[in-house]
């Protein structure tokens, strides 16, 4: 019993590693997720929020998207999915994904940093298709 | 057809209950005409589906648009083959498809043992068909009947998403599938041993093979899945860290983990509450990946309301089969003591546990991670995310000792290893992981980690490959056989344990796969025809690269495509063409990207076409749209996944090859007898 019980002393050590590890790497690398008008709203109260990252959902605004020549920097206009007069400007330096447009109804998520200007800076765009590959039956009807 | 599909769904589900409940009764009553009732009607239940699968894929096969998961899913234009792929492309069918897997697999689990272990089948087909009936009340009862109409036929279906339209993607899902559903066969003869309290390792001898299955198409179906995001995804990536993805990776973690447990009790008689609730876990994990992948939980945080029902309906289902595998185990505690106990942290007992420690450790924290932005939310208000560089952080640590572990475990004595047995398996294998490393840092590469898991890559192969030849040479002197033959021979005695030296092999492939990506290199360029742009592989040659401007040629099911070509020269030499596309789907607004890869031993020369100045111009041909935007990869090793996945599945179709004469294990036996020395005795 006593062999088994340094055993379990041992175990216990990896688990604590492992735990440690969870806990160090969630608190480094999280990313508060906000819709605009809570990104707003945060930012307000407390302007820390501009030091930290940030994940915001939103949509983007029709006819918002420019390119700076042909280079690798797009600016385009987030909006709030339930209040379209909450918007913030994103600037985004790499590939967008294929389907990023804002001439169709298309919702992204940005991740990156509120800069203390006011420009989200994004290092991270993904658009969410889930609407137009499910639920889309209205579509369709009408 | 149609019609007789939806009807055959109607008529499986009172089939599947009816036989659920027999199998039950029957084995509590010991009643064998209710258990062979039982049995029928597991045929019967699978025959219906699959009246019920080709019944979809013919409304696919007929372009039926009036139904709405044809209209959602098809078009006219679609490929045939992509038709019939329509029965896994979307939630509805793919969960018609999982039932179907799952009473394939229940059939042949029946038939097999006809005639033997016959003490467990009651309450296996009891189980079985509960979990097939389950299903069959959400797809009548979810609101996800694939056979629900629209008020009207549109002219036209949607169409399937340009990104599914691949041959990778219609061969992944299946694969998974197959791996989930597979699971479910050594679940439920763990239940019904619990159940029967026949929990000497017989159950866990049955199913072995089952389990080999579902792990072999489990890591089929992930490693299909990277090959996919890697050639259409488009970013020169395979492994995104996405819920979907990671929903599909934790139950390869814990049937990995419960591969090497089981091990143990069949030759120590130890772990057997570990191995009953790791059995229990992943077959949870099976289900949560299989409602997680379609229902969208994760990704929209904050429309979490929408898809509540599906969800919940799976959840209370995992929350009961949890709770039900849960109070079974605490009432069978007594006769799942353990027969002895660790003696040293020096032993393969040791090795193993830490092994199934490391892996578990991985899942939690990929679940962790995944779920994060729904408990923080659920918890605090405020949703928390994590990404990539959570899940590099934490796993890469875990996944080193994880590697380590993978050389140690074959050699290391039982019991109790001494210091010669330490001495004469590790010398060497440390010091060549040693060279490799030095010889590499010399050689100018660099990152910790990658060097550290080469280095760990050659000891854990110098492990195997001494193994192999010892052997081998012991074979060739007792009997006398040349080496070939030898190790043919030596392979064929014992198929599990060689064929898992021979995965682990392939997984050694990988990890060293996944350290290569820390030397990739990418370069972005705008170019008009004629401008060359150059990119340096770490492995000193130089590609270059010169554009010769867009073309567009037509395609099938395609409105529109642009196809830029590429001159490459290596070192100043010709080295072919590459291509890269963006294309314009008919009924899918936004173009896709299809990229160009020229693949070698070492590494892959990546192209994508990133944007094109004017996309419209360019699908009319015109001289002067021809101005487009590319990004250049050069990913090192790469090819290793795929070389390795290869070498995986070499391994375990070995290992769960049945092998006469030793397959026989246990059946023509008295009921209730205790055979604890039936256990396949590793070397």
């Amino acid at each position: 019993m006593r062999k088994n019980g340094k055993f379990y002393v041992g175990l216990a050590g990896v688990a604590t590693v492992i735990t440690y590890l969870i806990w160090t790497g969630v608190s480094q690398t999280m990313v508060y997720y906000f819709t605009p008008i809570e990104l707003i709203q945060r930012v307000k109260e407390d302007p820390s929020f501009h030091q930290v990252g940030i994940k915001v959902s939103g949509r983007i605004q029709q006819g918002s998207w420019e390119r700076e020549g042909d280079e690798y920097m797009h600016r385009f206009t987030v909006v709030d999915l339930e209040d379209p007069s909450v918007t913030f400007p994103v600037e985004y330096r790499d590939r967008l994904p294929d389907t990023f447009n804002d001439h169709e109804i298309v919702d992204v998520v940005v991740e990156g940093r509120y800069r203390e200007d006011g420009v989200f800076d994004a290092t991270l765009v993904l658009t969410k298709c889930g609407s137009r590959y499910e639920a889309a039956q209205e579509e369709l009807i009408g | 057809m149609i019609l007789l599909g939806e009807f055959a769904l109607w008529i499986a589900l009172p089939v599947g209950i009816w036989g659920a409940v027999l199998g039950f009764v029957g084995g509590r009553k010991q009643r064998g005409d209710l258990v062979l009732s039982g049995e029928r009607s597991v045929y019967a239940v699978f025959f219906l589906l699959i009246l019920t699968s080709a019944g979809i894929i013919t409304a696919f096969l007929t372009d039926r648009f009036e139904y709405w998961y044809v209209a959602n899913y098809s078009n006219r234009e679609l490929d045939t083959y992509f038709k019939i792929a329509g029965l896994w492309a979307g939630q509805r069918g793919s969960l018609v498809f999982w039932a179907l897997l799952l009473s394939l697999f229940s059939s042949i689990a029946v038939f097999t043992n006809r005639h033997k272990n016959r003490e467990f089948m009651p309450y296996v087909v009891g189980v079985l068909l509960s979990i097939t009936s389950f299903f069959l009340v959400v797809l009548l009862f979810g609101d996800v009947n694939p056979f629900e109409r629209l008020p009207f036929a549109p002219a036209n279906g949607r169409g399937l998403n340009p990104q599914l339209q691949s041959y990778w993607m219609t061969m992944h899902p299946p694969t998974l599938y197959l791996g989930f559903t597979a699971f479910t066969i050594p679940f439920a003869f763990a239940i019904s041993a619990l159940l029967k309290g026949e929990l000497d390792t017989r159950w866990i001898v049955i199913t072995r093979r089952w389990t080999l299955i579902s792990w072999f198409f489990l890591a089929n179906g992930i490693i299909l899945g990277m090959r996919w995001a890697y050639e259409e995804l488009g970013w020169g990536g395979f492994w995104f860290w996405d819920p979907v993805e990671n929903a599909s990776l934790l139950p390869w973690l814990t049937a990995t983990a419960f591969l090497h447990s089981i091990q143990i009790q069949e030759n120590r008689g130890m772990l057997k509450v570990w191995n009953m609730s790791l059995v229990t876990l992943t077959f949870l994990l099976t289900i949560f990946a299989t409602f997680l992948t379609r229902s969208g939980l994760i990704e929209s945080v904050h429309t979490f309301a929408e898809n509540t029902q599906i969800a919940l309906i799976f959840l209370s289902f995992m929350g009961v089969v949890a709770g039900i595998c849960l109070l079974l185990i605490v009432w069978r505690y007594p006769m799942l003591k353990s027969e002895n106990q660790i003696q040293s942290f020096i032993s393969r007992e040791a090795a193993f546990l830490f092994n199934n420690l490391f892996l578990l450790g991985i899942a939690f924290a990929v679940m962790w991670g995944t779920l994060l932005p729904l408990i923080s939310e659920w918890l605090t208000g405020q949703a928390i995310t994590v990404g990539p560089p959570f899940f590099n952080r934490v796993n890469l640590p875990i996944g080193m000792a994880l590697l380590a572990l993978t050389g140690v475990g074959p050699v290391i004595a039982w019991r109790r290893a001494s210091r010669r047995n330490l001495a004469r398996n590790f010398r060497m294998p440390v010091a060549l992981g040693m060279i490799v490393v030095a010889a590499l840092y010399l050689s100018g590469a660099r990152n910790g980690m990658a060097l550290l898991t080469f280095g760990l890559a050659a000891f854990v192969v110098t492990i195997i490959f001494v193994e192999f030849v010892k052997g081998t040479k012991a074979r060739a002197s007792i009997e006398g056989e040349g080496p070939a033959i030898a190790l043919l021979h030596l392979v064929g005695r014992n198929r599990r344990r060689w064929g898992g030296y021979i995965v682990h092999v392939g997984v050694v492939l990988i990890f060293t796969a996944f350290a290569g990506a820390a030397f990739d290199r990418k370069v972005v360029q705008t170019l008009d025809p004629g401008d060359t742009v150059t990119i340096e592989s770490p492995f000193g040659h130089e590609y270059t690269l010169t554009y010769q401007g867009l073309s567009s040629p037509r395609g099938q099911n395609m409105l529109r495509q642009a196809v830029a070509l590429m001159t490459v020269e290596k070192n100043g030499r010709p080295f072919g063409t590459l291509t890269a596309e963006k294309r314009l789907y008919l009924t899918w607004e936004t173009p896709v990207t299809e990229v160009g890869i020229r693949s070698s031993f070492l590494e892959d020369l990546y192209l994508i076409l990133e944007n094109v100045s004017d996309l419209g111009g360019a699908f009319e041909n015109s001289a002067e749209a021809q101005r487009a935007t590319f990004e250049v990869q050069v990913n090192i090793l790469v090819g290793w996944i795929w070389y390795g996945g290869l070498v995986v599945s070499i391994g375990s179709l070995i290992g769960m090859w049945p092998s006469r004469g030793q397959a026989t294990v246990g059946p023509r036996t008295k009921i209730g007898a205790k055979q604890p020395a039936l256990a396949a005795k590793g070397p």
